[in-house]
């Protein structure tokens, strides 16, 4: 069992990396952490929509979607950047959230990840939790931190005009990272005062679970006769969380892996030109992703409504309108102009399937390790059925690739089901979920 | 551990397999035989009992039974092959089942070999000697340990700590056990991660009920105040908050932060008014540029956004007394069907800054409005009389003379033409708007019989004094307005008694807090909603932890004009639809964190009073004493106590933070099982009575749902609980509390959570709305809670004359108008052929469908289980699933009852099916179908047959409801002690409740017969 190995997800909340001391992971950690093939998680987001144009223009290989399913599919224009990676790839289709078709629509972002009923919440509580967050929970215990949530807009942007898709397990917003600095700063250059404040939080922690154990331990002696197997569960949980938190407290001693990090430009920001900003959140995630930081990463590349900074990059590219108004155009040149926008941020979902491809792991690449998923809320504006979405990667857990496949009103939930399976995540269910995909892409679940 | 079986065993090899099973229940202990493993060390001898089941008995089993009801068969999730001489006591419930088997011929089936006359008489005899012997033999006792649930932890918490924050939103549900109850010792396990999030809610509990003594608390207040034109200084800039916005006028409510007069010093806290924000609405697009803003208007706004199309009047108006709201009518919120904008008539007050923590209160000044009925469409102008008096449009300001005071229709008279739609009306100080809905009618002869282009519409009643009334009128230009027509109505006319009862009626105030989102609020009730009953202003209180409101989430500084804006909603609450008098608002004030005292209770709670505060240690000792003794719910003991004294030493020796200290010490207290499980300590397997506080845990949590109170403790301290029994139980079902044990022991044993998580077809279910549904959930919850309260006999439960019930829920059942009661539950006499108990109520049948179609299977097995005690077996592992498309065009009923007749299914259905097939008349809403099906009779399991819903009910409430009642005790008992019972007990309480049958089962009776019996005060 590697329960002693499991990691309190709060102590190592912020950035606890690059404190140089002592010992090497394999000694620290043991043998399962260090050389079992890792398995990661990526989900991106691209708000309003993707360009699937009006018949009456006649631009249809301007389509997101490919033409043709199954293996014969050929990419349109919009997705050719993908070509390369054709055995790497596939688009699914027919996917929808039911409760999104009962919400507003421009909530779509805040439950693309969560399928929680928005239109209707519980009391107290807004969304539920993203998949993402489902993931963190069973793959922190191998790496230093359970998460990694980008935008690119910093925060949670506000309730129904989400600037995260990641919602932690009680449906709270987590707030996302958008500057490369800071986001290297917070992975690769542990802050030193913080270590030592974390670290005396994990011992005064430790000190108390451990006069609770002794307390415990008198109590259970005087139960004489008493059923005392309800005890012996708590004594193993107070144990369990005290080995927890000494794993936490070893993984500030362990050091970084040595890395190149001479290609970053960290003085890139979201005002700056979008293709650069992009590329250097996307290597930050495929060095974090190499060096083991994390095991799950969200990346929410722009927002719904023309919220935020992203509204404006169409315009930037010289597409002549914002983000959103695009997604609104009825006319051949709007439409166009709005697939030119998809086949941009196919361009840089290449150049991040390149650099996963790149780096390797124990066995295959980075690419091979990581299963990423690729989407929007709507496939065009508003319209909450037949969500856009690609899945990448993942071919050591499972995913055969190369295929368009479609289902009509399949579930999204089905869908993050398949990829929790894939990823050895035994959960009967996700939010909404009825069972996982068959005859689709996930040959393991 | 595996032994060897004796030689002499293994000369009879084909034995061997049983004797696992046999051994191992001779010594006590349960073995499954499957596993292969036998823990029990085998005995040299038989005992005669061993012996003659072995020789005599175990064959015939083998012979008649085994093939089929073995450990791979299973059939009907039945085997028979791990009987042995002294069955364990979950067989022993299965034998008399068994023995009607054989008794009755239908085991072995026809086609199987049978057994002779005598064999089958063998094994009957068999089974009743086993069952008498079962009887004399004494259970061991050995105490028990559970934790407790989640509801129990936070009423525990909130008890112990005087916090009123709830913290435990976080945890995982309870499991649920056979019996149906989530306190089940057995079923609630416990997690690392659970234990996890009991420290972290100790320690933001701790953080949160102890304040730093020497600095001032920072206090938010300020009233927002409602009147036509009563701002003098209106805020000039053009308020938007988002699309589809919809604000009250500027200069009609004004904002100010007045500071609150209270015995100790503090801080006031003074909200933003200067912002910059780059990103906001210009109507519906999202502008991006960098605006400042300075006003306190800016920060708090007065929204009334919500769903329009109010169907009678103006949803809301501002007069110069305040603002004046018609019932909140709620939508159904879902996109593409309704509005998700809320209510009609929703108004709040939006807001960027609440306190983070803390209590808070919310005080409304409001009135019952002196309202006028506004007609609806069509309703008839009256015929002038002699006796009406007309105010001409041309001299409308010199009123008119009312000559007595009485109740007036008033007729708008218009010359024909295009409807202007809005017409204001001012009768002296009272105001009315509403749409004008002209008929098409044209010229028409009055009473004096002269001819006038004019037409008349019926517009509102209203009761008007003696005297000179001043009016006002506006309808379009007032062009096409002629004359405005009083007439007094007969005390008696229909009108006027509709209208007295209308007056009659008390608006409902609920307040609310909770978030804006662009595409509607999450709003959450604030505390009970209160009924105004005053035609003067009052002050209204409703408090909270804000804590335990949806948070905005927000970081500071966001750039949006519209992120993390909270809301304070103010209604009047609708039911059903019905004309109300318009609630008054003058005020709505806030104030949070809203104490009464400085340093708060929470702090004092713990730091208590003391003469040794001057010494560190010895007052750390006291506190800590006294706040284990009260988590603990018994003394704490010296070992105890000096290992948490020794906690606190250590973290003051590292820093001399006294109070850092204390909250280590507590936060181990808050973390330890003494304060987690409530346990039963036994010395010997022999049953021992509870020690007095462990009686008094067990009583509160039983009647309470929460930790025992100062008198429980101190009966328990002074060892005169036990003899205090009768008196206690009666105080403590009179006391408030008893709600928590009712709202979760009724929601459990009748399952509400089915109606939880139905999914309804809204298309066939219109009136099964979110909010009717919230309701239904209610009634019948509230429903036990009267019989209990009335201690009325328990046949009540299965037939009333009477549904317990509020103007939502009577009007779902078409009740409305036998009601006039607002929200409140009372009990409405229905005489219906089909109502009355719980087995109607809609949340249980509806509950009890797919949310499309009625279900007898699921009606039947939860009738069989929960009302009467005849728990159907669990479908054997190998049970079918219906498929929804099947490529069949079967209805589900044909499908069941295809399901029925396959072999197999078809003895257990014979157990469930009959108690649903009477409930075919309802649908999947709960109400009575509207294509009845004609035939509902069934043939019940023991041969009788009902010819309808109200037959079975009778059938239930007289002729079975000695066994009704011991499903009732069953289920009460297993609630009251957190276990399932033995076998012994289940007999135990079959024969002694009858004892209750003189008085009729009545509801306390049946409570105090559990606490007063040996399966609740032994151990």
């Amino acid at each position: 069992m590697t329960s002693r190995l499991q990691l309190n997800r709060r102590a190592v909340l912020k950035g606890l990396a690059g404190v140089t001391l002592g010992l090497p992971l394999l000694e620290a950690m043991g043998k399962e952490v260090a050389q079992a093939v890792p398995r990661r998680f990526c989900a991106m987001y691209t708000a309003n929509g993707m360009s699937l144009p009006n018949p009456k223009h006649g631009i249809d290989e301007w389509s997101w979607f490919p033409k043709t399913e199954g293996r014969e599919f050929q990419f349109g224009k919009s997705t050719e950047p993908l070509t390369p990676f054709r055995e790497h790839i596939s688009f699914l289709g027919g996917l929808h959230h039911p409760n999104g078709t009962k919400a507003d629509p421009h909530l779509c972002s805040d439950m693309w990840l969560t399928g929680a009923p928005l239109h209707n919440p519980k009391p107290g509580m807004f969304n539920s939790v993203a998949l993402d967050q489902i993931v963190a929970q069973h793959t922190k215990q191998f790496c230093r931190q359970p998460s990694l949530v980008l935008s690119i807009d910093a925060g949670v942007g506000f309730l129904s005009r989400t600037g995260t898709i990641s919602y932690n397990i009680e449906g709270k917003p987590i707030p996302a990272e958008n500057n490369p600095r800071r986001v290297f700063d917070r992975l690769f250059r542990g802050d030193r005062n913080s270590a030592v404040a974390q670290r005396e939080q994990l011992q005064r922690r430790i000190k108390l679970v451990d006069a609770v154990l002794e307390s415990s331990r008198t109590l259970n002696k005087q139960l004489g006769q008493s059923d005392r197997e309800k005890m012996e569960q708590y004594l193993t949980s107070l144990d369990e969380i005290e080995s927890r938190l000494t794993a936490s407290e070893k993984w500030i001693e362990i050091p970084l892996k040595t890395q190149d990090y001479s290609h970053l430009n960290l003085d890139a920001t979201s005002e700056g030109e979008p293709r650069e900003y992009y590329r250097n959140m996307f290597d930050l995630i495929a060095l974090a992703f190499d060096a083991d930081i994390t095991r799950s990463v969200t990346f929410m590349l722009n927002r719904e409504d023309g919220m935020g900074i992203s509204d404006t990059f169409p315009l930037k590219l010289g597409l002549g309108r914002t983000h959103h108004n695009l997604s609104h155009a009825e006319d051949k040149e709007g439409q166009m102009a709005f697939a030119k926008y998809d086949l941009f941020l196919s361009e840089q979902v290449a150049y991040f399937l390149n650099r996963l491809q790149q780096f390797k792991d124990v066995s295959g690449s980075v690419l091979d390790n990581t299963i990423v998923l690729y989407g929007s809320g709507a496939s065009t504006t508003h319209n909450p059925l037949n969500l856009p979405t690609l899945v990448a990667g993942g071919g050591n857990m499972g995913l055969k690739h190369g295929t368009h496949w479609r289902k009509p009103k399949t579930l999204m939930s089905d869908l993050y089901l398949s990829i929790l399976r894939s990823m050895k995540i035994e959960t009967p269910n996700f939010a909404d979920s009825s069972g996982v995909l068959r005859d689709s892409i996930f040959s393991k679940v | 551990m595996i032994r060897k079986p004796s030689v002499s065993y293994l000369i009879l090899p084909a034995l061997i397999g049983i004797f696992a099973v046999c051994l191992a229940c001779s010594s006590g202990k349960p073995v499954e035989a499957e596993e292969g493993r036998a823990v029990a060390e085998p005995k040299a001898t038989l005992s005669a009992e061993e012996t003659a089941f072995q020789e005599r008995i175990q064959p015939l089993f083998k012979k008649y039974c085994w093939r089929c009801h073995n450990v791979d068969e299973m059939k009907s999730g039945v085997r028979v092959d791990q009987l042995s001489a002294v069955p364990e006591d979950r067989i022993l419930f299965q034998l008399p089942g068994f023995q009607k088997q054989i008794d009755d011929g239908l085991m072995p089936p026809p086609e199987e070999p049978q057994p002779s006359a005598a064999e089958s008489q063998l094994l009957t005899v068999w089974i009743s000697q086993t069952l008498t012997a079962a009887r004399t033999r004494d259970r061991k006792k050995n105490g028990s340990v559970r934790r407790l649930t989640v509801p129990q932890y936070r009423n525990t918490l909130k008890s112990l700590l005087k916090l009123d924050e709830d913290l435990t939103e976080g945890l995982p549900p309870d499991g649920i056990s056979k019996d149906g109850f989530a306190n089940n010792g057995q079923a609630l396990v416990l997690s690392p991660l659970q234990v996890e999030a009991f420290f972290e809610i100790a320690e933001q509990a701790l953080d949160l009920c102890l304040v730093d003594e020497k600095t001032k608390p920072v206090i938010q207040n300020f009233v927002m105040e409602f009147g036509a034109s009563i701002n003098p200084k209106p805020c000039p800039d053009q308020l938007i908050l988002g699309a589809n916005n919809a604000l009250l006028n500027n200069a009609d409510f004004v904002v100010t932060e007045p500071k609150p007069i209270k015995p100790f010093e503090f801080e006031p806290f003074a909200m933003q008014t200067k912002f910059e924000f780059i990103e906001g609405y210009v109507g519906n697009d999202t502008i991006r540029a960098w605006k400042k803003f300075d006003s306190i208007y800016h920060s708090v706004f007065a929204c009334v956004r919500g769903s329009p199309g109010y169907p009678k009047g103006e949803a809301y108006q501002v007069i110069p007394s305040g603002l004046v709201l018609r019932p909140s009518i709620p939508s159904s919120e879902i996109f593409g069907v309704s509005n998700t904008y809320g209510p009609m008539a929703n108004f709040k007050i939006s807001l960027r800054e609440l306190p983070e923590h803390g209590n808070f209160r919310v005080t409304v000044t409001a009135a019952k409005y002196d309202d006028g009925l506004l007609l609806n469409a069509g309703e008839p102008p009256h015929v002038a009389e002699t006796s009406s008096v007309s105010a001409d449009a041309a001299k409308l300001g010199e009123g008119v003379t009312i000559k007595d005071a009485g109740i007036y229709q008033v007729d708008i008279c218009t010359i024909p033409g295009k409807s202007q739609g809005l017409l204001t009306l001012s009768l002296g100080e009272r105001h009315f708007a509403g749409q004008l809905l002209e008929t098409k009618a044209g010229a028409e002869s009055v009473g004096d019989g002269t001819q006038l282009p004019e037409q008349r519409t019926a517009f509102v009643v209203v009761r008007l004094p003696a005297g000179e009334l001043k009016l006002q009128a506006k309808y379009g230009n007032n062009a096409r307005l002629q004359r405005i027509l009083f007439t007094p109505l007969k005390d008696d006319s229909d009108l006027a008694r509709r209208f007295k009862i209308f007056e009659q009626r008390l608006p409902t105030l609920g307040v609310y807090l909770g978030l804006r989102r662009d595409c509607g609020s999450t709003l959450t009730p604030v505390g009970a909603s209160q009924s105004v009953s005053t035609p003067d202003l009052k002050a209204y209180v409703f408090e909270g932890s804000i804590r335990d409101f949806p948070n905005p989430d927000v970081e500071k500084n966001n750039v949006n004009y519209l992120a993390g804006i909270r809301e304070i909603g103010v209604r009047s609450e609708s039911t059903d639809g019905r004309d109300m008098p318009r609630l008054l608002i003058r005020s709505v004030q806030f104030e949070g964190p809203f104490y009464d005292t400085w340093p708060p209770p929470t702090h004092r709670n713990v730091y208590i009073e003391s003469t040794q505060r001057n010494d560190p240690a010895a007052y750390a000792r006291e506190i800590i004493g006294s706040f284990a003794t009260r988590a603990f719910r018994r003394p704490v003991t010296s070992a105890e106590l000096d290992t948490l004294f020794q906690v606190w030493q250590r973290r003051f020796a590292e820093a001399q933070d006294f109070r850092q200290s204390i909250k280590d010490a507590l936060l181990v207290v808050l973390t330890s099982p003494q304060f987690l499980f409530l346990i039963e300590n036994s010395s010997t397997p022999e049953p021992e009575d509870l020690d007095p506080y462990e009686l008094a845990s067990k009583l509160s949590y039983f009647l309470w749902n929460a930790p025992p109170d100062e008198r429980l403790l101190h009966l328990a301290a002074t060892r005169h609980l036990h003899d205090s029994l009768d008196s206690e139980i009666e105080r403590m079902i009179r006391d408030p509390r008893c709600n928590q044990f009712i709202r979760e022991f009724a929601g459990q044993w009748l399952s509400l959570d089915k109606f939880d998580v139905v999914a309804t077809d809204g298309q066939r279910y219109p009136k099964l709305t979110r909010d009717a549904k919230a309701q239904l959930r209610e009634e019948p919850i509230e429903f036990v809670k009267y019989l209990i309260e009335q201690n009325l006999p328990l046949r009540n439960l299965i037939q009333s004359d009477f549904i317990v019930a509020n103007e939502v829920v009577a009007n779902y059942y078409n009740l409305a108008s036998r009601t006039e009661s607002g929200l409140r539950f009372v009990p409405v006499k229905h005489d219906s052929e089909h109502l009355g108990g719980v087995l109607t109520q809609a949340g249980i049948l509806a509950g009890l469908s797919d949310g499309r179609e009625s279900n007898p299977i699921k009606r039947g097995a939860w009738l069989a289980r929960k009302i009467v005690a005849l728990p159907p077996d669990d479908p054997p592992p190998n049970v079918p699933q219906l498929k929804d498309d099947d490529g069949t065009k079967l209805t589900l009923r044909e499908k069941l009852e295809r399901h029925r007749n396959q072999k197999g299914c078809a003895k257990c259905h014979a157990g469930i099916d009959p108690w649903g097939l009477p409930f075919e008349a309802f649908d999947a809403g709960g109400l009575l179908k509207s294509d009845r099906p004609a035939d509902t009779s069934s043939k019940l399991p023991d041969g009788t047959e009902v010819k309808n819903v109200n037959a079975l009910k009778a059938y239930l409430a007289q002729d079975r409801i000695d066994q009704v009642a011991f499903s009732a005790l069953k289920h009460l008992a297993c609630y009251a002690t957190g276990r399932s019972l033995s076998y012994n007990e289940t007999l135990f309480l079959r024969e002694q409740a009858t004892k209750l049958k003189s008085t009729e089962y009545r509801m306390q009776d049946l409570i105090r017969f559990i606490v007063k019996s040996d399966l609740f005060l032994k151990k």
